[in-house]
């Protein structure tokens, strides 16, 4: 099995990118 | 048809079927209009319909559909989740926990993941019946990779919840 790459970007942006989204996510919806 | 071409197909069926059906749900159960963080499951569900099964069409992209059906299960876990804790049933007894919260559905959910994964598996491990398993349980691509990242994400979900407001 090939060592995998997941995206062309780089593992740090895309954590970082992920976090502020899922941070929004918690903040944005209510129930 | 192969055998490979012909499962996989199936499992695509799967998963469509299951996030088809999904959507509906959530269209029947609670109307976006209702609700603007109605729109999280309607989006997940488009993306899950159309987008997850394009990628996972297609071989240099079977990664990526991997990743994108995994982050949704993960999102839909979340906010399902979310919406049973803010519904929860005081004394909550194990009936109400087990029938009045949306515990079948999360696991209904997770049956997406799982047809996900086989078609990862297949794709990358093949149907050689006699290979191994190898690889560590917590580094990517399998489950305790995903285990840690459910855990981290509705750690940061959570947090988004409780300090902004």
């Amino acid at each position: 099995m090939k060592r995998f790459k997941i995206f062309a970007l780089p593992w740090w942006i895309l954590h970082v990118v992920m976090t502020v989204f899922f941070f929004w996510l918690g903040h944005a919806v209510r129930f | 048809m192969t055998a490979r071409t012909y499962v996989k197909t199936m499992l695509l069926c799967a998963l469509v079927s299951l996030a088809f059906g999904g959507l509906l749900l959530h269209l029947r159960i609670h109307p976006v209009s209702q609700n603007p963080s109605n729109l999280v499951a309607p989006v997940a569900g488009i993306l899950s319909i159309v987008v997850v099964p394009f990628l996972f069409s297609r071989k240099n992209l079977v990664e990526y559909g991997y990743v994108l059906n995994g982050m949704l299960v993960i999102v839909g876990t979340i906010t399902m989740t979310h919406f049973s804790l803010a519904r929860w049933s005081v004394p909550a007894t194990f009936e109400t926990v087990v029938l009045k919260t949306l515990l079948a559905d999360i696991s209904l959910l997770w049956g997406n993941f799982f047809v996900g994964k086989a078609l990862f598996d297949l794709e990358f491990f093949g149907y050689d019946p006699s290979r191994e398993k190898k690889g560590k349980t917590w580094r990517y691509p399998n489950l305790g990779w995903w285990i840690a990242h459910l855990v981290a994400i509705s750690a940061v979900y959570y947090a988004g919840h409780v300090l902004w407001r």
